[in-house]
């Protein structure tokens, strides 16, 4: 009975209501499938060009309207969230690997391989990501695979110091030590004990960052030297129609609000798994 | 207190000394020859090789890395190969403009931030603090070039209020005295030209200023909530104070201290963010500088860029240590640890990474 109460203080104390991120979760299962199934829920062909049909307000015939190109970019912005979605998995993928081997290299290494990870993610945290992205993007030329290369290369450093610090304090557990003196071999403590141990903490990491991965992904597009043209990747799409301010602002907003609903999603769930997963934050107002 | 102060100095060498070294690397891996690059579309072969051998491309690796960073020492960053002058020389004509607009933002960042902190921590639940958890999780989502040019679309071309893009109005020319185009106005006495300067210069300092008002504000909301909970605000009240004295005086004083430091990372940060803002607004900056090296594949000016941007973040991040220690008397004598840099810096990538309305 007194759980129930403190459960039901505790719920009423929450800042925002779940219905919110119950909202954010349904949008980002909407994303998945539009990220899936988008081509074929397009109405037309995303990169079919119609000069006849370009610039077209939106109609009912073309929700979103067209673009300089007399695409349609509903079709296009369907067709982006796969891209986009992909391109930002992919780098938080390769992000994990890297972080989580070199962290914990770091962390059970020995002082000087210690200090030499460290060193250089001391460099990749000292520069916006996108900075150094674009140095790297610049001398793999251009194209969303050197876009995605890039980012995974400068962002990996936040999660190798996170791996280490979570490795370090788990490495003294009475668990680990309690394997170390089992003779349980190096290797499958690793495996086994450490670092599922050290993970929880990433799947809320990866959540949180992929409004931000996201962000840089599209924000080399809109540069240049990420999806090229035709591409219908929503940063390249904005990019592609900055030269419509006065006349079709319908062809620049929708991928724009597209980004923005999907890091405002992926940010809410991100939040709401991490005060789920740690009680302390809970009561934090 | 020196020591740690010497502590920082080396660890900003070291990640100089890394970017350096990680802008040797990109040159490497260029795809194509640099020579061939240098000597031209229409070189002959024997050109070519006389190109490489007066870029000293001929010599053992090693060779080349340190000469390329004798002369990086030496201020030469290399030649832009599409302006044809020393990429520091361009840096340093465009560095103040950018820096005018890192500080008209970092202005519009104080001014909306402090006083948005303030009233979400004084009326916890209310709608300021609606208000700046909004903030934070736009700030956070919408991507800053998308912003520009909404912005643009509104206040330029639908409602005509500001200026499309551009730093001076038609028919206005100043002559470049410091490279900032509010103090060249200025300086020239020309108030209608200052007045066209600074009307120019809001949109793109607005924009440039969004996503880091969330973090100041959140910053001074969690501090003003210590600080209004503090003994000695209970006293000042207790002595009769007003309110707003009480809140200003007291509370706000003490709550500021963990918000200079987060500005000072800020100015770093906005800086890079300057490649998103600035050719969309058709500003010249360091951040277009960098967009249209990294367009025309200038990759000496692209590294330049990068390394002058380094370069300000580790000063700035200095200063801001120096600061941290003269404003907490207790980092000195160093019964307290301070937080270094490093954590610090993870506070400013939370900006990009996790800047939205979570922790209290």
């Amino acid at each position: 009975m007194t759980t129930v109460a403190i459960r039901l203080a505790e719920t009423k104390k929450r800042r925002r209501s779940p219905l919110v991120e119950r909202i954010a979760l349904v949008v980002i299962g909407l994303l998945v499938l539009i990220a899936v199934f988008g081509p074929m829920l397009a109405p037309y062909d995303p990169l079919k060009v119609d000069l006849t049909q370009a610039l077209l307000p939106p109609s009912a015939e073309h929700w979103f309207g067209t673009d300089v190109n007399g695409r349609d970019v509903l079709s296009r912005t369907l067709a982006g969230a796969r891209i986009t979605l992909s391109a930002t998995g992919i780098v938080l993928i390769i992000t994990l690997v890297l972080g989580v081997t070199l962290g914990t290299i770091a962390a059970l290494g020995n002082r000087v391989v210690d200090e030499v990870i460290m060193r250089i993610t001391d460099i990749g945290l000292a520069l916006p990501s996108i900075i150094l992205a674009l140095g790297f993007a610049v001398a793999l030329g251009p194209g969303l695979q050197s876009a995605v290369i890039a980012v995974s290369l400068t962002w990996w450093p936040g999660y190798a110091r996170l791996v280490r610090s979570v490795v370090r304090e788990v490495r003294h557990a009475e668990y680990v030590e309690a394997g170390i003196a089992l003779g349980v071999g190096r290797w499958r403590l690793i495996r086994k004990h450490i670092l599922p141990n050290s993970l929880d903490i990433m799947y809320v990491q990866v959540t949180l960052d992929v409004a931000a991965v996201m962000l840089v992904i599209s924000g080399l597009s809109f540069i240049g030297v990420g999806a090229q043209v035709p591409s219908p990747e929503w940063g390249a799409m904005i990019a592609a129609a900055a030269g419509n301010v006065t006349n079709g602002w319908w062809s620049l907003l929708f991928p724009g609000l597209a980004i923005a609903i999907t890091a405002i999603s992926f940010n809410l769930a991100g939040d709401w798994i991490r005060v789920k997963q740690d009680p302390t934050l809970r009561e934090a107002g | 207190m020196i020591r740690y102060l010497v502590q920082r100095v080396v660890l900003g060498a070291v990640v100089l000394l890394g970017l350096l070294v990680m802008a040797f690397a990109m040159v490497q891996i260029l795809p194509g020859d640099p020579a061939r690059a240098a000597a031209g579309r229409n070189a002959t072969q024997e050109q070519i090789e006389a190109a490489r051998q007066s870029l000293g491309l001929d010599q053992p690796l090693i060779a080349q890395f340190f000469s390329f960073m004798g002369r990086v020492f030496q201020g030469d960053l290399g030649t832009s190969v599409f302006t044809h002058r020393p990429v520091l020389e361009d840096i340093a004509q465009v560095l103040p403009s950018s820096l005018e607009l890192v500080l008209a933002a970092m202005i519009i960042n104080i001014a909306v931030a402090v006083p948005l902190g303030v009233l979400a921590a004084y009326r916890r639940g209310r709608a300021a603090d609606v208000a700046a958890r909004m903030l934070a999780l736009l700030g956070a989502a919408v991507p800053v070039f998308w912003l520009a040019l909404m912005l643009q679309m509104l206040f330029a071309v639908v409602l005509g209020w500001l200026p499309l893009y551009g730093q001076l109005g038609f028919g206005i020319y100043l002559t470049d005295i410091t490279g900032v185009t509010t103090i060249d106005a200025m300086l020239s006495g020309d108030p209608y030209a200052f007045g066209s300067a600074v009307f120019h210069l809001i949109l793109p300092a607005v924009t440039l200023s969004a996503s880091f008002i969330a973090v100041i504000a959140r910053t001074v909301r969690s501090s003003m909530i210590t600080a209004l909970d503090a003994d000695f605000v209970t006293l000042a009240r207790a002595t009769g104070a007003s309110e707003w004295r009480v809140v200003v005086r007291h509370a706000l004083r003490n709550a500021l201290i963990p918000m200079t430091t987060i500005l000072g990372m800020q100015i770093g940060w906005m800086l890079g963010a300057t490649v998103l803002v600035e050719s969309t607004f058709n500003r010249k900056g360091i951040g277009s500088y960098m967009v249209n090296a990294v367009l025309q594949n200038d990759l000496y000016a692209v590294i330049g860029s990068i390394v002058v941007i380094g370069i300000v973040f580790v000063i700035t991040n200095l200063v801001v240590d120096v600061v941290q220690l003269t404003l907490n008397p207790r980092l000195r004598d160093g019964t307290v640890r301070p937080k270094t840099s490093a954590s610090g810096q993870l506070v400013a990538r939370g900006l990009e990474s996790s800047g939205k309305g979570a922790g209290a």
